[in-house]
């Protein structure tokens, strides 16, 4: 390639920048700030080498109107980081203590059951946190019955969900008390979950798109559906809407990761400010088919 | 009380017996029906009948609640075809919003089945349907959207049109495609807006 050519090809400027940003937040809802130039500009010009388009505009063309959207996909996955920990966006979780759960609670007599739905659990960081921060910091856990389930569609993740056995930098964030409380330590670098809580979460294989799969799910009051919409297609993404819709109890809750939007996807459900979290909210007078 | 772990038959009840048929023809029956729940659980599992896509897009006319649009929206969406396009094609004529977004959505996600209806879209006698035929270019990933947009700018005799095809070729657009800006903004010569836009997407595609 001609220095010239090459040179273009490793520059991506200011208004390249702009187009990209507003198509790649259309499409995805991911927005980047200024400050976020390097990382970005990193991540196009490694797919712009990896794909042979000869600079940007020529790559994005491509990208724009690529009739199956792989490489957009490709791009997402570069753009976002897959990574998993105990109390990972825990102002979620906080949201679930503070007021989401409230909510659920006084549609309920005392005693009830109220069920949530972590998908995917991926290795369990998260359906785990979920049951620590219930004990811990719901007042009300005493009152009511918590059932926790949590689904994949690897059933690899689900076995070492299940094993319960977590690095040091997995449980980082936890405080210190809960890491004594819950956890074994067993080396430096190997902490072994309760037992207790591996109990306490209901592991299934689902396929997020399979209908037959989801239609087993119901009368569910709070759904995790963190960092995984992101990953699928567009249609991939409405028939997973749409399985979650089916397996809500009306006035239920859906979270979704902070780079995620349901109202991208479908207006089945409304948008709930609360004073910790934006989430998502089947309405209550929804039909529950 | 506190974590329970789910042992209850019914959480995640087997589906064995369905309360109503499942087969082709029952489902078109429940489509039809006065029941919501059944309207919505029919549309979706009426994504396995490829038969059912003219149905899906009539119910999709007369539909009224919107959780059952979204299912059937959804349900065409997962069988791309020529059939489902012309299913979806009449929700542009919808005085509803919402509907004829959800059509252009769905749309945009069959390139390949849209793309023989584009000349006839553009060519449409209602100006409306060829302004949202654009906008549906704008989401459309097909290596023909800039020459039909090129097109626009160079033949279409209402203004509304022309300026929806600039705001989409402001993002697409090459400098190659300057001059076709440049020719629909003289051709509105006395239409401030077209100037306005035109000038808008020369400088966003000669920006370096």
């Amino acid at each position: 390639m001609k220095a010239a050519a090459l040179a273009r090809r490793e520059q991506i400027t200011e208004a390249d920048f702009l187009k990209f940003r507003d198509f790649f937040y259309r499409k995805t809802g991911i927005h980047f700030d200024e400050n976020k130039r390097y990382f970005v500009d990193k991540r196009l010009l490694d797919r712009i080498e990896a794909t042979g388009a000869d600079d940007f505009r020529a790559y994005f063309i491509a990208l724009r109107f690529e009739s199956k959207g792989e490489e957009l996909q490709r791009l997402v996955n570069a753009m976002t980081v897959n990574e998993t920990y105990f109390f990972r966006e825990a102002y979620q979780f906080d949201c679930m203590v503070n007021d989401m759960l409230g909510e659920v609670a006084k549609r309920k007599a005392p005693g009830s059951r109220i069920r949530i739905w972590s998908i995917p659990s991926s290795t369990g960081e998260e359906p785990y946190s979920i049951a620590i921060y219930l004990l811990e910091r719901w007042p009300l856990i005493n009152q009511y019955d918590v059932e926790i389930m949590s689904s994949d569609i690897d059933t690899t993740v689900l076995q070492s969900a299940q094993r319960g056995i977590y690095s040091a930098r997995a449980v980082g964030q936890l405080p210190k008390d809960y890491l004594h409380k819950y956890f074994d330590q067993r080396s430096d670098n190997e902490f072994a979950i309760s037992r207790d809580l591996v109990a306490a979460v209901e592991y299934s294989r689902v396929n997020l798109t399979d209908a037959a799969d989801t239609r087993k799910f119901r009368d569910i009051d709070l759904i995790f559906c963190r960092n995984l919409l992101i990953y699928f297609d567009d249609l991939s993404r409405r028939i997973a809407a749409e399985a979650m819709y089916d397996a809500m109890v009306p006035g239920g809750f859906i979270c979704l990761g902070h780079a995620e939007s349901m109202s991208r996807i479908t207006p089945l459900f409304s948008v709930r400010r609360f004073a910790d979290a934006m989430v998502y909210q089947k309405p209550m007078s929804g039909v529950r088919p | 009380m506190g974590l329970r772990k789910t042992h209850t038959p019914d959480a995640r009840r087997a589906v064995i017996d369905r309360e109503h048929p499942r087969d082709l023809d029952g489902l078109l029956d429940q489509l039809r029906c006065g029941d919501v729940k059944q309207r919505r659980w029919a549309a979706r599992d009426l994504a396995r009948h490829p038969q059912a896509t003219a149905a899906l897009g009539a119910q999709l006319l007369r539909e009224t609640e919107p959780s059952v649009r979204e299912a059937l929206l959804t349900s065409l969406q997962a069988m791309p075809g020529d059939s489902a396009v012309s299913a979806l094609l009449p929700l542009l004529r919808s005085e509803n919003a919402q509907l004829r977004n959800g059509a252009i959505e769905a749309l945009a996600g069959m390139p390949l089945a849209v793309a023989p209806r584009v000349a006839a879209l553009l060519h449409d006698n209602d100006a409306d349907v060829r302004i949202f035929s654009v906008n549906l270019l704008g989401e459309l990933r097909h290596a023909q959207v800039v020459p039909w947009l090129l097109q626009v700018l160079h033949d279409e005799p209402e203004v509304n049109v022309v300026a929806a095809a600039i705001e989409v070729l402001a993002e697409v657009g090459e400098p190659g495609h300057t001059g076709a800006l440049r020719a629909a903004r003289d051709r509105f010569a006395d239409d401030a807006f077209i100037a306005f836009a035109a000038n808008m997407a020369i400088k966003r595609i000669d920006a370096p």
